[in-house]
């Protein structure tokens, strides 16, 4: 019982940590921009596929390959990740800014389809799953006769590194300061100087690059890699940011962290529970914002007459 | 506007004479689309299209005169539009393939016009109407396999059980709003599919085989239509099904927009504590507004279930919500006959671009997309309401 405990726990955190990375991008494009970037697990999940791809011509171009080329093509990949966010949100995404939340959250599902069906167009043999590597293997230490790999130590080392930056870079720049004014208000944020195209670039440089990361440990977690992970990668990650409270960044951590948690709940309790997860996941959703309407530590909006 | 429409008006067998060419025009051009095969056609038709809107754009005044001529001349135009949609499939002929394109079609206008009544009056979003469409076909199949019931005996019965589902997505919209709304919504979509999917009385992935084809007056709804002599192939029955289903739904929502109903949906898009002060019960319009989407919904589920007559979880994804909520705001929100032509649109398109084959899903995400940024307001934006001005 025990080790079972001890396991679900170990599975849990991992996935926890995923999720949560996943959701601090959705948050803070909504805080920013007051848009739903829906296609960001899209944009998230298109990471693996350019590490694979950058990891092939280190290959065959310089005839490298192992583990350290590997990390060198996955930052790659987060670097390239977030300049794809940045072009979406130039092309697309800023044009739908004013506009009625509706619009932009329908063109920002048709912008995922957009990306998943070039994904399965560019990549070579797209529409099939493409194996992932686990970006570090091997047992790092046995807790009650779990082994928890090293694999799981990353992923929370990476996001507690992540989360610290993210808090760093937020509190502690100019940038950081020039976003959080932008994400208070943007016409005063404007008043006082500050360009908002600039604010939004490093938004979604930083919130896909963060997405990049958390693409590459879903598929490495996963060991494998598919052209339509985005639509999952999305809908959890968009609702671990809703529940948490958008815009709030603690709050999309929790969310992470309680979406992971009652999946992990449900494949280790419920009979069959695999493949009810998702409904167990969604009834939690809507019962949360039932209960706290704003999430669970977002700002309850206050309407002035 | 008004001014001008007043100082415009058509006379009698002018107007007459506009309503029937433009309703020829549309019914000629929707044939000439269906029957296109190659890759160019289709472009040429819909740089046509974009033509046709470039011009009322430019003149406005194009528009408000054929609206006064329809307004002038209400019967002709019910006549000649009767006329067209009797007559259509007996111009099709034997094209099996043009019948399903319009049955289908036609089942999207209706739960593009069920959505419209929350997404264009009230501004509410729902990403469940694929969820509603859903139940209302798993309901009525389920109860023709298991226990025989016929055809039009399931329709109610999956109309009631769709509605209670609406009641039930409505009860969290007293609630949330907006994003959050829409989460709620799209939880729910994902709950009744996954559901759909996972029970084993549902059939699960597999879905349900072997839906009885609905008989009237002893003619079954699978055996080839004879009129005066003429055939049709079976699929004209639905035809002609979905589209006295169509006339429902659009009488249904005519009705609603007069009423006080869609005056208080008016009111809570425009402003809601504004309309909270002038005493509309907020939380009962919008719970309404679910219900009534999940009921026309269902109807059109039913429909579905019975034609193909095979059902399976995957023709309920979220997906299918977001296209029914595409199809309302490309064809211009609150405006009921463009929900109608939106719905058409993004039926045939989608098939029409399989001259692309592998990249019409992404043709398909690309045009919307440009859709929603050069044309947000949609084909035929909402119409200010007008009172006792074209009377």
């Amino acid at each position: 019982m025990a080790e079972l405990f001890v396991q679900q726990l170990v599975n849990w955190i991992t996935l926890g940590c995923i999720y949560a990375l996943l959701a601090i991008g959705f948050s803070l494009i909504f805080g920013v921009l007051n848009v739903i970037h829906f296609s960001h697990g899209d944009v998230a999940m298109t990471s693996p596929f350019i590490a694979l791809a950058a990891a092939q011509a280190l290959a065959i171009a310089i005839g490298v390959s192992g583990p350290v080329w590997l990390i060198v093509a996955a930052c790659f990949a987060v670097f390239a990740v977030g300049l794809i966010g940045v072009v979406l949100d130039k092309v697309v995404i800023r044009r739908f800014r004013d506009a009625p939340a509706m619009m932009a959250l329908v063109a920002t599902v048709a912008l995922g389809i957009v990306i998943r069906e070039l994904i399965r167009h560019l990549y070579p043999q797209g529409s099939n799953p493409h194996a992932f590597p686990r970006l570090a293997s091997g047992v790092a230490l046995e807790i009650a006769g779990v082994q928890v790999g090293w694999f799981t130590l990353l992923v929370v080392a990476l996001t507690l590194v992540l989360v610290v930056l993210l808090f760093a870079f937020l509190r502690l720049t100019p940038l950081g300061l020039r976003i959080r004014a932008a994400s208070e208000d943007r016409i005063v944020a404007r008043m006082m100087g500050i360009r908002d195209t600039r604010v939004f670039r490093a938004t979604f440089f930083v919130a896909s690059a963060i997405g990049a990361i958390a693409g590459l440990l879903f598929a490495s977690y996963a060991g494998v890699t598919r052209f339509d992970f985005g639509v999952m990668a999305g809908l959890l990650g968009f609702s671990a940011a809703v529940i948490g409270g958008l815009g709030s960044m603690p709050g999309a951590i929790l969310g992470g962290l309680i979406i992971a948690g009652i999946e992990v709940l449900a494949q280790t309790f419920v009979p069959d529970g695999a493949s009810y997860r998702l409904v167990f996941v969604f009834l939690l959703v809507i019962g949360v914002l039932l209960f706290r309407p704003e999430g669970l530590l977002g700002r309850p909006v206050m309407v002035k007459v | 506007m008004s001014t001008r429409a007043s100082s415009e008006m058509p006379g009698l067998g002018q107007a007459a004479a506009v309503v029937v060419g433009i309703q020829l025009l549309g019914a000629a051009f929707l044939y000439l689309i269906l029957k296109a095969e190659g890759g160019l056609e289709v472009v040429g038709l819909l740089a046509l299209l974009a033509a046709g809107f470039y011009l009322l754009e430019k003149r406005p005044q194009i528009t408000d005169f054929v609206m006064a001529s329809f307004s002038r001349t209400p019967v002709v135009a019910l006549v000649t539009a009767v006329v067209v949609v009797v007559l259509f499939p007996f111009a099709v002929g034997n094209n099996t393939y043009v019948l399903h394109l319009l049955i289908v079609a036609q089942l999207y206008a209706v739960l593009a016009l069920a959505l419209n009544f929350q997404l264009g009056s009230a501004n509410i979003p729902n990403f469940a109407t694929g969820a509603s469409y859903g139940i209302g076909a798993y309901v009525s199949a389920l109860l023709a396999i298991n226990f025989g019931l016929s055809f039009w005996l399931t329709l109610p019965a999956a109309a009631i059980a769709a509605t209670l589902f609406g009641f039930l997505i409505g009860i969290p919209s007293m609630r949330t709003r907006d994003t959050y709304l829409a989460l709620v919504t799209i939880a729910f979509g994902v709950v009744v599919q996954q559901l759909l999917n996972n029970f084993d009385w549902t059939g699960g992935p597999n879905g349900l085989v072997g839906i009885p084809a609905p008989s009237l007056f002893g003619h079954s709804f699978a055996s080839p239509l004879v009129v005066f002599g003429w055939k049709l192939p079976s699929q004209a029955n639905f035809y002609y099904l979905s589209a006295l289903l169509v006339v429902v739904a659009i009488v249904t929502a005519h009705r609603l927009h007069s009423s006080r109903i869609g005056l208080a949906w008016n009111a809570l898009r425009a402003d809601e504590i504004a309309a909270r002060a002038q005493g509309i019960n907020v939380a009962w319009f919008k719970v309404l507004a679910f219900a009534v989407d999940a009921f026309l919904a269902a109807f059109a589920g039913t429909i579905y279930a019975f034609y193909v007559s095979y059902i399976s979880p995957d023709n309920f994804t979220f997906l299918v919500s977001v296209t029914i909520m595409t199809m309302v705001i490309v064809g211009g929100m609150d405006n009921i006959f463009g929900v109608i032509v939106g719905a058409f649109l993004l039926t045939i398109l989608p098939e029409k671009l399989r001259a692309f084959s592998d990249y019409r899903l992404l043709f398909f995400g690309i045009v919307i997309i440009g859709f929603l940024m050069i044309r947000p307001q949609g084909l035929f934006p909402q119409r200010i309401r007008s009172y006792g001005e074209s009377r």
